[in-house]
């Protein structure tokens, strides 16, 4: 799988032998970026690194784990709660005029935003280029919420996320039901029940098809 | 009998000298800063799973901009871990916008925000019931860090209401960036008592409220 290699410039203690090793001179330039154009992915710089600085990045990432409906719908009433918490604690911070209410509340918005951003990964929303977000940004893009709502934004950060799958559409399966014997199609990533029967787990058998 | 810290898990042990009921009631957990009342003794049997019934029902509609803020601000970082700084800034500004177009909360006031807290810490069970029952095991861990979050953010602001401003005289206050955690205190923990990241990771809340 093609890897590029990205540099912690926190970790990064200049020792430069990254410099030497790279076959390609992505690891020298001007602003410290390892330069994505010239990288091969080829881990020397990483492996060569003293301080661990330099890490791989697969380019591809894996589809994420599955979730069940009931954990997903859980969670999201849960993070709806938690961000209209978030909500009152700014307007309650903008209407005081007390110093420490308002720090108070600063510090309630912050922390509440910090555990609804969690709820909401493990909701299904864990990696930005997966075609659950993509969908959603798709959606907003198709019926932009309002006027002044930053489209152009939008488009942009569209273009430069990978279409998932490379394709843009998720691979088809196709299942044979062990007990009623109909054959069905299902997008990867679905959980396979028989429309027909209901028969699930080790009662359907994928087909090997293109 | 010893004590555990609901928030941070700090043991307390007093044996028979100091047994954790001589504490006066202003006494706060030396790790984290929590009440006397986060407290638990350490045999009480862990409540049943079944301990209230979350008050939740599942929902699976449209995001609302509220919810579509603190996606767009998550996702902004799950770039910023991939060093793709320029998708993160798309984020970023995607969620400040929605941020600012989440509709105000109407009624908001402290006691019904602490009150919504309170409700969401006694949700957290329920949650984590759930969680386990799925074999999610990731959806576990965000109870096991979104409780104590809770737990502290919730504890604070029943303690504003009762003593008001002198609270915070001359004090400051810290969040953690990465979990939430909310800290009083002139300079943050050293390290946070939840998720145990550094004190650069803690923010000062300033007198005026972040977008
Ligand atoms: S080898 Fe590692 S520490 Fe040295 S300059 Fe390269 S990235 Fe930085
Ligand atoms: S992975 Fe290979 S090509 Fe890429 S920066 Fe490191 S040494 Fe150079």
């Amino acid at each position: 799988m093609k890897k590029l290699a990205v540099r912690n410039l926190r970790l990064c203690t200049k020792d430069c032998l990254c410099l030497y090793v790279c076959p390609t001179g992505a690891t020298d330039t001007e602003n410290s970026v390892i330069d994505p154009a010239k990288c091969v992915g080829c881990g020397v710089c990483a492996e060569a690194c003293p301080s661990g600085a330099i890490s791989l990045i697969p380019l591809e990432m894996p589809p994420q784990q599955p979730k069940t409906e009931e954990i997903k719908g859980l969670l999201r009433a849960f993070a709806r709660r938690r961000t209209e918490e978030e909500a009152a604690a700014r307007r309650i911070g903008r209407a005081s005029e007390k110093e420490g209410l308002r720090k108070l509340m600063a510090a309630a918005a912050m922390s509440t935003r910090l555990v609804t951003e969690d709820v909401l990964r493990e909701a299904g929303f864990m990696l930005p280029q997966c075609p659950e977000v993509r969908e959603i940004l798709e959606k907003l893009a198709d019926e932009p919420p309002a006027p002044d709502f930053p489209e152009e934004t939008l488009w942009r950060l569209l273009g430069k996320l990978p279409m998932p799958g490379g394709s843009g559409e998720k691979k088809e399966i196709s299942y044979r039901c062990g007990v009623c014997g109909l054959v069905f199609p299902l997008t990867e990533g679905e959980t396979p029940e028989c429309p027909v029967c209901g028969a699930k787990g080790d009662k359907l058998l994928p087909l090997e098809n293109a | 009998m010893k004590y555990i810290c609901q928030v941070c898990g700090y043991v307390y042990d007093g044996g028979e000298e100091a047994p954790f009921d001589s504490l006066p009631e202003s006494w706060k957990c030396p790790l984290c800063g929590a009440p006397k009342g986060e407290f638990k003794p350490q045999e009480a049997a862990p409540p049943a799973g079944t301990e209230g019934k979350a008050q939740l029902e599942g929902e699976l509609g449209p995001f609302t901009a509220g919810q579509l803020a603190a996606l767009c601000s998550s996702l902004g970082r799950g770039c910023e871990k991939q060093y793709k700084a320029e998708e993160a800034g798309f984020f970023r500004e995607l969620a400040a916008w929605f941020t600012a177009a989440a509709p105000p909360a109407e009624e908001a006031s402290a006691e019904s925000l602490a009150e919504s807290l309170r409700r969401d810490v006694a949700d957290y069970p329920a949650l984590r019931a759930a969680a386990d029952a799925a074999g999610d095991r990731g959806a576990a861990r965000i109870c096991v860090w979104g409780e104590k979050v809770t737990r502290m953010l919730s504890s604070l602001l029943d303690r504003y209401l009762r003593e008001g401003e002198a609270m915070l005289e001359g004090q400051e206050i810290w969040a953690c960036s990465t979990c939430g955690f909310v800290w009083i205190g002139e300079a943050p923990p050293e390290l946070c008592p939840v998720c145990k990241v550094p004190a650069w990771k803690f923010e000062k809340a300033e007198g005026g409220v972040k977008a």
